[in-house]
């Protein structure tokens, strides 16, 4: 269900960014979805193929899915951790840290068109 | 012969677009639109999130009956279909509105900014929004909430922190329901807290019980605290 409106989302963003003309020449695009964004690749990968069967204009555009680790950065010395069991501490200073540099994201980053 | 060269790329060849958009960039736009409605209008909007079964309509109930010689509190209440939690709560008297997401795991915030104009928000000091009982998709969606608030019902077991990350990563405050029911389940809430605070270090944590009354004195006064709060800013 979620994974449906998030493959809404995507083309919703992308008819905001790009002109109709050149939707129609899309031939993939490349999202980046963090550890922590609750979205599972492969149920994303159905609701996208789900979507071609309403939408067929896209029916050439492929969706690839990169997924990125969860990392913190520590607000008292700077360290990067790769978070490990949820457990947001500094693998340095041991101080707790919220500040998420990695892992949150639902990002669109490339999309490439047929010439 | 010779041969015209063409300045066109060779057909075939891929355009790329490096981009970096949000895919919540449109929820998060109409978020920061209530955002700033309710900074106008000083009502304080808190976000409850938590399973469905763990209580957030019988405490919806508990804090309108505690509250409402207080201050003016009102709901809004996201389900997947049916009216039936917006009847409970007007019970107590309060404004209810409910929001039918048909199908939706979520509520996002287009679903609020919608509903809002039927709120008389300059007499409306608290607005809670009920969110859908699901501790996955609703962690995603700002909703332009001054708070973020998950029930942890001691009934669901105490791992759901670790299991659920962001839902607590994303919350201010944590309430350990159903906290009468502690003698006949094995729950640690030493575990639960640990685990909570693994995740998310600031986030605060009660116990409560809308049963036996336990912390909902404690609940009800950060709230007033938070309204307070809003009103000086």
């Amino acid at each position: 269900m979620h994974e449906t409106s998030i493959v809404n989302s995507i083309f919703r963003t992308l008819e905001q960014e790009f002109d109709a003309e050149k939707l129609h020449s899309m031939k993939g695009i490349y999202v980046k979805v963090g550890i922590l964004s609750n979205i599972e690749p492969r149920l994303l990968m159905n609701a996208y193929e789900a979507f071609h069967l309403s939408n067929p204009n896209y029916h050439n555009t492929k969706l690839h899915i990169e997924m990125v680790d969860l990392k913190i950065q520590c607000e008292s010395c700077d360290y990067i951790t790769d978070v490990k069991n949820y457990r947001f501490l500094c693998d340095k200073c041991k101080k707790p840290s919220k500040n998420v540099i990695q892992g949150e994201e639902m990002l669109i980053h490339k999309v490439e068109f047929d010439d | 012969m010779s041969i015209v060269k063409s300045t066109k790329a060779a057909r075939g060849t891929v355009q790329c677009e490096n981009t970096n958009l949000n895919l919540l960039k449109a929820n998060d736009f109409v978020a920061d639109i209530i955002r700033k409605e309710m900074a106008g209008k000083k009502t304080l909007l808190v976000n409850i999130t938590s399973s469905a079964g763990s209580g957030k309509t019988t405490l919806m109930q508990q804090t309108a009956e505690r509250l409402k010689d207080k201050l003016t509190m009102a709901v809004m209440v996201g389900d997947l279909e049916t009216e039936r939690d917006a009847e409970r709560i007007r019970e107590t008297g309060i404004q209810a509105l409910q929001i039918v997401t048909g199908g939706i795991c979520h509520l996002e915030a287009q679903m609020i900014h919608q509903v809002l104009p039927e709120y008389k928000l300059e007499d409306i000091d608290l607005l809670f929004i009920e969110n859908v009982g699901n501790l996955v998709c609703p962690a995603s969606f700002d909703l332009g909430e001054d708070y973020r608030v998950t029930l942890m019902a001691t009934t669901e077991g105490d791992d759901k922190p670790k299991k659920y990350p962001r839902m607590f990563l994303t919350s201010d405050m944590m309430l350990v329901s159903k906290s009468d029911l502690l003698p006949y389940l094995p729950f640690s809430v030493e575990a639960v807290t640990k685990d909570a605070l693994e995740v998310n270090h600031e986030l605060e944590i009660l116990q409560i019980s809308s049963t036996s009354g336990e912390g909902i004195d404690a609940w009800c006064d950060w709230l007033v605290e938070k309204v307070n709060a809003k009103k000086e800013a």
